[in-house]
C-alpha cells in the first residue's frame, strides 16, 4: 500500500510539474484514521496525498466544481471512480479531455471506525479503473460480486404489506439530509427537483409521505443509469439500505432490457435514455 | 438523593405518568430521544445520539396555524398550540448547552417565539454526566464539562449501582420529589472525564470577528470539499434554522415551519434568484463563522459550537470543524493565507 503511495504522490508530482494538470483531487489525511478528499495544486505539496485502506470517498463529481478548467484536472480513479468518470461524461457533465485519469487498482477500503470492510467495497465488482491516464500500482484480481440481486430478491419475496412495512420504517428515519443526492454521481442535475421550490414537487415537511416520495423519486431518477458505487448508502447519517432500492431498478432494467451495468464505458446507452425496436412494449 | 439503577424502570414509568418522557433510544439503528415506551432499545450508553435532542423544543416539522377560507373571505384561522407536558431524561452537558443557545435565539433580542417558548416552559431536562467520551467529543474545550450541567433541571451523576440525583432549579425539585418513593438518601461525586479531542479556541473567536477573514482564502479551501448536504446542520444541536411554508387543501389548510439548512442552494435564493450565497465557499464561510464568531457577535454567549462532534463524527466526506479551528488558530493573523 506504502509503495503504491509513494508511486501516487511521484507520479501527481510529475504531472503537477510538467503542467499537464493544474490540480489534483485525490485524498488527504483526516484527524483519526479518516481520509478525506484533497485537492493538491502544488507539487511541493503531493504529500498530502494519502492511499491507504480508508480511501472511502469517490471523487469524480467535484470535476462538475469546475466544468471549464484552464488544465487538465488529475483526478484519482478507482474501478468506482472510473465508472462515475463514465458516468458524467455520458450525461455531458464532463469532458474526457478536461480530465487526467491517475488509475488505481483498489481491493476495497476499511471503515475508519469499525476497522472492517465496508459493504460498498465487499459488494464491489469493478476493482480495477476501467480507464486511466497512468496507472499506480498492478492490477488486483477481479471477484465479482454473484449476490448483487440477493437482497432484492429477498425484498421480492416478501408480501406488498411487508414491504410497505420495511420502507416506511426506513424513510420515517429520514432527515432530509440530501446526502445521497449530492454525493451521487448520477444526481447530476444542474438544478435538483427538490431544490425548485416554486413548483414545488417536493413538500418540505418531514414526514413518512415526504420522504417516501423523494426517496422514490431520486431512486427512479438515476434508475438505469446507478453505478452502484454504494455512496448513497455509506453516507447516509441514518442508515438508509438504500442500494436494496437502487438494485431493484436495476434487477428490473436487467430483466427487461438485458444485461447492462451502468458507466462501464461511455458508449452503450443507459436502456431508458434510448430506446430499439425491440424494446419491451407492454405498456405501449 | 440516590436512584438505584436496578428502578430506572420504575422512575421512567413514574415519569411517563406525569410527562412525555424523552429519552436515549436506538430505533432502527438510530440513536435519538424517543418517548419512553417506543418500539426500541434504551441505550443509555449512547454517549451522543446521532440525532440532537433539539426537536423537543423545535421539530423538524412544526404545525403553527391552521384556517379555513369562504371565498375570499377566512373564516377561521388558529394557532396551534402544543402544551404537553416533557421530560427530556439523559441529556448530555452538550445538548444541556444547546438548549441555552437555542434560548438566547428563540426567547431574547425583542422577540419570543411563542412556540419555542410554550415548549420550553412544559420541558424539565434530565442531565446525566457521561462516563465515557468518543473520539469525536471536544466539549470541554468549548468550555463545558462532560459530568456536570448546571442549567439542566436535574444533574445526575453515573456512580456504578446507582446515580447520583441532584435537583437543580424548581423544575428540577418538583420532578425529584415525583421521584422521591425510588430514592435513598446518599450522595456522591462524579469522578472529573476529560475529552480525548483537545481544540484550542485561543484567539480562534477574535480573528474570525476580524473582517479581515471575511475574504481570507481559507473559505475557498475549506469548502472544496464540502458536498452541500445538509447532515452537519441536521445533526448539530444548536442549528436552529426554517423555513415557513403552507399546506392547503381544498378550502382549508395550515401553515408549518421545518429545519432548513444554510448548505442548501435554496436557503438564500431570493424572491427574483439572485443567491447572494452562490457557492459552497460562502455557505461553508457563513455556517463555521456563525458557530463560531457571529452567535458570540449578537449574544455575547461564546461559540454555538458546544463540541458534541456529531457533526465530526457524521460529515460523508470528514469536513472536520476540529481541523478547521486549528488551522485559524495557526495563522499568524486575521485575513493572512498561512
Amino acid at each position: 500500500m506504502s509503495d503504491m503511495q509513494a508511486k501516487l504522490r511521484e507520479t501527481a508530482k510529475k504531472l503537477l510539474e510538467s503542467g499537464e494538470v493544474g490540480y489534483i483531487i485525490g485524498w488527504g489525511k483526516g484527524r483519526t484514521n479518516k481520509t478525506s478528499p484533497v485537492f493538491v495544486k502544488e507539487p511541493a505539496k503531493v504529500d498530502e496525498l494519502v492511499w491507504n485502506e480508508y480511501c472511502l470517498n469517490t471523487l469524480a463529481k467535484y470535476t462538475m466544481d469546475n466544468m471549464y478548467p484552464e488544465k487538465k484536472i488529475g483526478l484519482c480513479v478507482r474501478g468506482c471512480d472510473s465508472r462515475a468518470v463514465n458516468r458524467l461524461i455520458q450525461d455531458n457533465q464532463l469532458k474526457r479531455e478536461n480530465v487526467y485519469l491517475i488509475g488505481l487498482p483498489c481491493e476495497g477500503k476499511k471503515d475508519p471506525v469499525t476497522g472492517e470492510m465496508v459493504k460498498k467495497c465487499i459488494e464491489c465488482m469493478h476493482h480495477n479503473p476501467l480507464e486511466a491516464d497512468v496507472m499506480v500500482g498492478e492490477p488486483v484480481q477481479e471477484k465479482g460480486y454473484p449476490d448483487r440481486f440477493k437482497d432484492v430478491e429477498a425484498m421480492e419475496a416478501l408480501s406488498a404489506d411487508e414491504r410497505y412495512e420495511f420502507w416506511a420504517k426506513q424513510y420515517d428515519k429520514c432527515i432530509r439530509c440530501y446526502a445521497c443526492r449530492n454525493v451521487c454521481p448520477a444526481c447530476n442535475c444542474r438544478e435538483c427537483y427538490v431544490d425548485q421550490y416554486r413548483v414545488g414537487w417536493q413538500g418540505k415537511q418531514n414526514n413518512r409521505a415526504e420522504n417516501q416520495v423523494y426517496g422514490l423519486t431520486r431512486a427512479y431518477h438515476i434508475g438505469d443509469r446507478c453505478i452502484e458505487c454504494g455512496e448513497c448508502e455509506r453516507v447516509c447519517p441514518v442508515g438508509l439500505p438504500l442500494m436494496k432500492l437502487n438494485r431493484k431498478l436495476l434487477k428490473d432494467a436487467n430483466e427487461l432490457f438485458g444485461e447492462y451495468e451502468a458507466g462501464m464505458n461511455t458508449e452503450v446507452k443507459p436502456p431508458l435514455g434510448t430506446y430499439k425496436l425491440d424494446d419491451h412494449e407492454e405498456y405501449m | 438523593m440516590k436512584l438505584a439503577k436496578n428502578k430506572l424502570q420504575q422512575a421512567f414509568d413514574l415519569m411517563a405518568k406525569e410527562a412525555n418522557l424523552l429519552v436515549p433510544m436506538k430505533i432502527e439503528g438510530v440513536t435519538k430521544f424517543a418517548p419512553w415506551g417506543a418500539e426500541g432499545e434504551l441505550a443509555m450508553d449512547a454517549v451522543n445520539t446521532l440525532l440532537p435532542p433539539k426537536d423537543a423544543l423545535f421539530p423538524q416539522t412544526e404545525k403553527m396555524y391552521k384556517y379555513k377560507t369562504r371565498l375570499t373571505q377566512v373564516e377561521s384561522l388558529e394557532e396551534i398550540k402544543e402544551t404537553d407536558k416533557q421530560i427530556i431524561f439523559g441529556i448530555r452537558s452538550c445538548d444541556i448547552h444547546s438548549i441555552d443557545c437555542m434560548d438566547e435565539v428563540f426567547l431574547t433580542r425583542g422577540y419570543v417565539d411563542s412556540f419555542y417558548s410554550r415548549k420550553k416552559e412544559n420541558l424539565t431536562t434530565v442531565a446525566i454526566g457521561c462516563t465515557k467520551v468518543l473520539p469525536t467529543c471536544f466539549c470541554d474545550s468549548m468550555g463545558l464539562n462532560p459530568v456536570a450541567a448546571p442549567t439542566a433541571d436535574v444533574q445526575l451523576n453515573d456512580l456504578g449501582d446507582y446515580y447520583a440525583v441532584k435537583a437543580q432549579t424548581e423544575k428540577g425539585e418538583a420532578l425529584v420529589n415525583l421521584l422521591k418513593p425510588l430514592l435513598e438518601e446518599g450522595d456522591g461525586e462524579a469522578a472529573a472525564l476529560e475529552c480525548t479531542l483537545k481544540v484550542n479556541m485561543d484567539g480562534v473567536q477574535k480573528k474570525l470577528m476580524n473582517v479581515k477573514m471575511f475574504e481570507s482564502d481559507i473559505w475557498q479551501e475549506t469548502a472544496q470539499k464540502c458536498i452541500g448536504c445538509g447532515t452537519c446542520t441536521y445533526v448539530c444541536p444548536t442549528c436552529y434554522c426554517f423555513d415557513i411554508e403552507g399546506k392547503e387543501c381544498g378550502n382549508e389548510g395550515y401553515k408549518f415551519r421545518c429545519w432548513d439548512s444554510c448548505m442548501f442552494s435554496e436557503y438564500t435564493r431570493m424572491a427574483g434568484g439572485h443567491n447572494p450565497r452562490p457557492s459552497k465557499k460562502e455557505r461553508v464561510r457563513n455556517r463555521f463563522l456563525h458557530k463560531l464568531a457571529y452567535f458570540e457577535d449578537r449574544y455575547g454567549k461564546g461559540s454555538l459550537c458546544v463540541g458534541c462532534g456529531r457533526c465530526v463524527a457524521d460529515c460523508p466526506v470528514d469536513l472536520d470543524i476540529t481541523m478547521f479551528i486549528d488551522k485559524v488558530g495557526a495563522l499568524k493573523e486575521a485575513g493572512s493565507n498561512d
